[in-house]
Parts: structure tokens; C-alpha cells; sequence
């Protein structure tokens, strides 16, 4: 849900192998390599299990992508002020993110979209004028939005886009579909960092999942055991500015139309599900320098660079 | 309702309108006991065939939950060539008694004597321990034992540090103790006693000790989000046998600086010159204070220190150091460094004792007590690979030069080298990994 997905074909690959004592399946959806991580079962039940995981996070993708046409966002985005009726899966997913928008006093916000047109996270030193970013405020704000669930009105301009929700979502999503197909089942779901896992194996060990952790000054890959529940990172190791010595993430306050600085590079938090570790790796990070006494205060686990 | 519950029953229960009501239960998550491993394979070698050091470590540090840590390092090295004895060049060659009395070794004529008997194999073994005391406090305790050939060595050291003012501010105290014993080659000879012929070890004892207390205290100051202060004190107090039971002093001619001719037992093989072994006081006392400003410039980061040491030797030093930590791409880095140091002689430091005149209490003819500076150029280059490990490599060219103190130059002396430059290659190389 991040970047354009180079095409559908290459993408649409499955793959399943036989690791030591569970079973290791692979593709890529939004953007990101997926892992699925199956304890012992038949070898039909494991690529089920990995068809049904791929096609709920490539299903998701499709239908919230702001860069696939015909898109449920793309639609919203080019409403140019007209109402639009949207699912109750779209429906539920704008509550969360109103949610958010409250919990975080307007820090994230779904509408912040449009700042990027200023925004390039290279690791230069380009930063937009304030005129610039003044003139693309005017179509930032959640508050601006008329949203009668299931209609949604923006303002002409507007645009909207899950980033920083939907892969999580997926996740949970496709942890729930997995639990469905094979209830009980040890299986960790994996969408490019984003984790998740329903039911402790039945051998008791934990899954082992290595958090990265790419920075300069020497790169550091914790690995967290996780018998149950989910993890979130985020991290700005690639995607940030640079500016009078001050490095800026790729997240971007809604109240101000500028980047956060001195937050953490990254930020993983432990939940029970992986939408709730999102969310606050997100919040964090959103709280700047202040990020470390933001998840103390939630009491969550977490772990920062 | 506090905060926290506030923002946990709120995300809760919007998570639960996305999702539906699920039944997963809380969640168990854990960082991973681990280990990290330091390598590092470090060779030294002097000029002219003087010393060359070849040494590898290894060290282990696991890290447990709640920021508790063990460390073990192991280290081997070996140590070969030949060092300074202390005594002076002469126009004709020169015979020495080795240390052991068994044998001679010879020095060509114009040649400052180097005794080419030394070799030595030295392993350590160091254990720390690290945990948090209550909150802000962390103490770190440890223990360090080595043995080599003439030399072995145990010690303790245990350090408190607290923090202060939000964690930008940390004090730090610590103390360490060790004892050595020293168990020379042949015997410790008597201080000042004369070089015998070989087979002779009339003046030769057994074995020495020495203890070594170190008091430190320390201060780490954030000063702003890209600079940090570090200061500290230290004082270290050595007391027993000081001396280097292989370095001697030349006598000499008073007039002419020139080393008194001997002429050994008949039939024996010995010294062909007067030579007497140094003397050093039995307590040293050592203040050294340490200043260092990091500050990064951005992605580069810049390191500046500065270290005085005073000795009631007499023994003054500086060493000023700074260094430049300059990323390239995400993954590497350069670092080139310079090092200046300096020191002033030892009281008791001579380049010769003069024949005839009462034997003062103490004297050393010991190149590392006299008055020399050097500089240390070096660069460094480390990399971070895609799996989490970093190796390094370091290169470094030190240059040393000193001399004799012009109002102990006597006769003959003045044209003869007194106080040899010393130029000498480092290299290392280092691996880090995590299991």
C-alpha cells in the first residue's frame, strides 16, 4: 500500500517449501515480500493455508491501493466533492482511522496524502516552502470530511489513503481467514514486517522473528520470540530528510504538514493484534523525541533504535 | 481513568469494530537471549626488527532480559624481537650477560644494544558482569586473570554508575585492584647490582609482586542531541616491585661518557663493559584526568579528547586525539585519526651512571621514562553487512621521538645516538556477529 507494485503477474507467485518442523510459504503483496510460516500439516492444507493468506492480502491491496484503478481509495480520491457510498469493510476502516485521528490529538490522519506531492524521503535535504505546504493544508484534515457512515463527502482536492493501517489490517485479516481454515494451527502470518500469530505452537516453542534495524552506525537485528499475539515496525532507515543535522522520518503531522523529527528510526511494538501494534508503532513515532515515553505510558512492550 | 487505560480501552475497542470480535487471546513476546561476539586480530610491529606484537581476542557478551549482561573475553598474543636494554651506543661492540645468565648477546659497534632474547606468549581471560541496581543505577563487576612466561596477573574491578537529570546526565565511580606476580627470567636482579659474568646469579632473587588500586570517577553529559561530554578522573596507585628486571644502565668514564671496560673472569663468558640494573622507586602515584567531546555533524561524527597524566615520578604527559566517523552509503564508514602524545622524563631517568660517583637511589635508563612525543596517523574502515554483522578495518603509522636530557650528555655521548626514533605499523582487523 506504500509503493506502485511493479505488475500483477509478477507479483501473483506462490510459493511453499518444506523447512525443519513447519512449513515456509512465500509471495509478495503491497509492495512487500510475504511469509507465511505453517506448523506441521499435510502439504495440501499448507498450501491452502497460503493461497487463502495470499489472496486476503492481495484482495486487500486491490481494493485499497491509492495506486490501483478502479480501487474502493481511488474512487474516494477522485470523488472531486461528490458523495460516495462505500462497504462496510471501507466503512469500518474509516471509523479506525477517525479513531486515530482523536486518539493522536490530528497527528495521523488519513488525509495527509497529498502533502507527499511536497515530500520527497531520499535522504536529501530537499524540504518544500511553507507556501507550498500552507497552500496543501487547505486539503488536510479529517475534520473537513463529511462522513455519514456509509457516505462519505471530501472536499474537492482532498485525497485519502490508508498507509499506516492496511497492511496491518491484512495481517489480521488473513490471520482470521487462516483461523478459519485450519482452527488451532500454529501459523505465523508475515507482510513485510507487520507479524501476526493466532495459537502457540503445539511443540510450545516460539516463532522466531528477527526485527530489523538498518542504520548507519552499525546495523543491529534483535530477534523477539513470539509464542502468540502480533509486532509492528516502523522504521524511517531508508525514508527520511536530512536537514541542520536534524533527521526527519517519512511521517508526516497532520497538524503541521511536516515530517516528525528525532523520532526513533524504529519503532516495534508487541500486541495482541497486529492492527493494535501498528497503530501504536505509528503513534510513536508521530510523538517525535517524545515517542519512548508515548508506549511506556501504553504500557505495551516495544523495542526502539 | 488514567491515560493509559484510556488509550488501550480506546484502541481495544475501535481494533474490535475493525475486526470483528475476535478471540485472541494476550500476547506472548520476548527478545531472545542471545550472544554477540567481538573478534579481533591486532598485529604491532616495530621498525628494525624491534618488537612485533601478533595478538587475537575474542569476546562474548550475552545479553539477558532487564538489561543484564555477561562478557567474557579471551586473548592470545605473542611478543618477539628485540627492545632497548638501556644502555648507551659505544664506538667498539659491546658483549651483555642475557637475562637468563646463561648466555651473551652482542651489540655491533655504534649501535644502541638491543637484548633480542625476549619472546613471550601472554593469554588473558577477563568476566564482567553488568546489571541495573534499582532504577537509574547500574553496577558492573569484574574479574581478570593472564599469565605469561615471567608475568601473571589477577584483578578486580567493580563500577557504579547513576543517572541523572532525565538520562542525559551519568556518574559514574568505579575501583579496580590487581595483583602481579613477576617471576623474571633468571631471577629479579638487586637494584643497581652490576651485570655478572654468565653463571653467575649472585645478585639474581626469586620472584616479585606488585598490587595496583585505580580509583575512578566519571561524568557523561548530554549537551544537546548531538553532542556529548564525557570526563573523567582517575588515580592509581602502584606499590611493590616497579622495576623491568631487563633493563640496565651503562657506567661510564666521567669525562670522556664513554662505558667502563671490564674484562671477564677467565674462562667465563660475561659482559665486556660495566653495566648496573635499574633502580625504580617501589610506590607510584598516578592522577590522569580525560576529556572528550563527541558531536555529530549530521551523519558524520566527530570525536576530540584530551588526556593529562602526572606521576610523582616526575613523568608528565598529554595526549590529545581526534578522529572523524564519516558514513558512506548506509552501510559504511570511514574514520581517520590522529594522535599526538607527549611526556616529560622520570626524575630518576639517566642516560648513564657515571663511574666513581655515589650511586644515587634511584635510576632508569628506560626509553619509556624519558622525555619523548609521538604522533599516531591512522584510518579506519568498517562495513555493516545485510545480516547485522560489522567487521573493520584499522591501519595505523606511529612515529616516536625523544632524547636524552642535554645536561646528562657526557664527553663522547654528544655524537653518538642516544634516544633512537621509533616508527612502528599497526594493523587490525575486526568481526562482529550475533547468534
Amino acid at each position: 500500500m506504500k509503493d506502485p507494485v511493479p505488475s500483477v503477474s509478477a507479483a501473483q507467485r506462490l510459493s511453499l517449501s518444506r523447512s525443519p518442523g513447519h512449513w515456509t510459504g512465500r509471495f509478495t503483496a503491497m509492495a512487500c515480500p510475504c511469509e507465511i510460516l505453517i506448523e506441521a500439516a499435510q502439504e495440501t492444507l499448507a498450501a491452502r493455508i497460503l493461497e487463502t493468506a495470499a489472496e486476503c492480502a492481495w484482495r486487500i491491496e486491490k481494493k485499497f491501493s491509492r495506486y490501483r484503478r478502479e480501487s474502493v481509495v481511488q474512487r474516494i480520491n477522485e470523488s472531486a466533492g461528490q458523495p460516495i457510498e462505500v462497504d462496510d469493510e471501507t466503512a469500518n476502516l474509516l471509523d479506525f482511522a477517525a479513531t486515530l485521528t482523536r486518539l493522536s490529538e490530528r497527528r495521523f490522519d488519513i488525509t495527509t496524502g497529498v502533502l507527499r506531492k511536497a515530500w520527497t524521503f531520499d535522504g536529501s535535504d530537499r524540504v518544500p516552502s511553507q507556501d507550498q505546504l500552507d497552500a496543501l493544508l487547505k486539503c488536510v484534515g479529517w475534520h473537513k470530511v463529511l462522513w455519514r457512515r456509509p457516505t462519505l463527502v471530501l472536499q474537492p482536492g482532498m485525497q485519502i489513503d490508508f498507509g499506516g493501517i492496511g497492511k496491518e489490517y491484512a495481517v489480521d485479516e488473513a490471520a482470521r481467514l487462516v483461523e478459519d481454515l485450519a482452527p488451532g494451527l500454529s501459523c505465523l502470518i508475515n507482510f513485510g514486517g507487520d507479524v501476526a500469530v493466532r495459537n502457540p505452537r503445539r511443540d510450545g516453542a516460539p516463532w522466531r522473528v528477527g526485527v530489523e534495524a538498518a542504520d548507519n552506525a552499525g546495523a543491529a537485528v534483535r530477534l523477539v520470540h513470539l509464542q502468540r499475539g502480533a509486532l509492528a515496525t516502523s522504521g524511517d532507515s531508508r525514508r527520511f530528510v536530512l536537514r541542520e543535522g536534524r533527521r526527519y522520518s517519512h511521517i508526516l503531522d497532520a497538524r503541521t504538514g511536516w515530517p516528525v523529527s528525532d523520532a526513533p528510526r524504529s519503532v516495534t511494538v508487541a500486541a495482541d493484534t497486529c492492527t493494535q501494534a501498528g497503530t501504536l508503532t505509528t503513534l510513536a513515532t508521530l510523538h517525535g523525541a517524545k515517542a519512548e515515553a508515548f508506549l511506556k505510558k501504553s504500557g505495551a512492550q516495544y523495542w526502539l533504535h | 481513568m488514567s491515560d493509559k487505560e484510556n488509550l488501550n480501552a480506546a484502541l481495544a475497542a475501535a481494533t474490535c469494530a475493525l475486526l470483528g470480535a475476535t478471540n485472541t487471546a494476550p500476547v506472548q513476546a520476548s527478545e531472545a537471549d542471545r550472544w554477540s561476539f567481538d573478534t579481533a586480530l591486532l598485529y604491532y610491529g616495530e621498525s628494525d626488527d624491534r618488537v612485533k606484537d601478533t595478538s587475537a581476542a575474542i569476546s562474548a557478551t550475552r545479553d539477558f532480559s532487564d538489561e543484564r549482561k555477561l562478557g567474557l573475553t579471551l586473548t592470545a598474543d605473542t611478543l618477539t624481537g628485540a627492545s632497548a636494554s638501556g644502555a648507551i651506543a659505544q664506538d667498539g661492540p659491546q658483549t651483555f650477560t642475557s637475562p637468563s645468565g646463561r648466555a651473551v648477546y652482542s651489540t655491533a659497534a655504534g649501535e644502541v644494544p638491543l637484548d633480542d632474547t625476549f619472546k613471550d606468549t601472554r593469554f588473558a581471560l577477563n568476566a564482567s558482569w553488568t546489571q541495573p541496581l534499582a532504577r537509574l543505577y547500574t553496577v558492573s563487576a569484574g574479574l581478570g586473570f593472564s599469565t605469561e612466561y615471567d608475568y601473571t596477573h589477577i584483578g578486580a574491578n567493580l563500577l557504579l554508575a547513576r543517572d541523572f537529570n532525565k538520562r542525559n546526565t551519568t556518574l559514574s565511580a568505579g575501583v579496580s585492584w590487581s595483583q602481579d606476580g613477576i617471576d623474571p627470567v633468571g631471577g629479579a636482579p638487586l637494584p643497581l647490582s652490576q651485570m655478572l659474568d654468565v653463571g653467575n646469579g649472585a645478585n639474581k632473587a626469586g620472584s616479585e609482586s606488585k598490587d595496583v588500586l585505580d580509583l575512578l570517577v566519571g561524568l557523561t553529559q548530554v549537551l544537546d542531541r548531538t553532542t556529548i561530554l564525557r570526563l573523567n578522573y582517575s588515580f592509581s596507585d602502584s606499590s611493590g616491585y616497579l622495576n623491568d628486571p631487563y633493563k640496565i644502565l651503562s657506567v661510564v668514564d666521567p669525562l670522556t661518557g664513554d662505558t667502563i671496560v671490564r674484562v671477564p673472569a677467565s674462562g667465563l663468558q660475561g659482559p665486556t663493559g660495566v653495566y648496573r640494573f635499574e633502580s625504580r622507586p617501589d610506590a607510584r602515584a598516578k592522577h590522569s584526568l580525560y576529556a572528550e567531546v563527541k558531536h555529530a555533524f549530521g551523519a558524520p561524527v566527530l570525536t576530540t579528547a584530551y588526556r593529562f597524566m602526572s606521576d610523582d615520578w616526575g613523568i608528565d604527559s598529554h595526549t590529545a586525539e581526534v578522529k572523524l566517523r564519516w558514513p558512506i552509503g548506509a552501510a559504511s564508514y570511514i574514520e581517520p585519526q590522529l594522535r599526538y602524545y607527549a611526556q616529560t622524563e622520570a626524575d630518576f631517568y639517566r642516560v648513564s651512571l657515571a663511574n666513581g660517583e655515589p650511586l644515587p637511589q634511584y635510576a632508569s635508563a628506560d626509553f619509556r621514562l624519558g622525555n619523548f612525543d609521538a604522533v599516531t596517523a591512522g584510518l579506519k574502515f568498517g562495513r555493516s553487512t545485510s545480516s547485522g554483522s560489522e567487521w573493520s578495518a584499522r591501519l595505523e603509522y606511529y612515529q616516536q621521538s625523544g632524547d636524552a636530557p642535554r645536561d646528562q650528555i657526557i664527553g663522547n655521548q654528544a655524537r653518538r645516538e642516544l634516544y633512537p626514533d621509533l616508527k612502528a605499523v599497526i594493523a587490525q582487523f575486526s568481526y562482529r556477529f550475533r547468534l
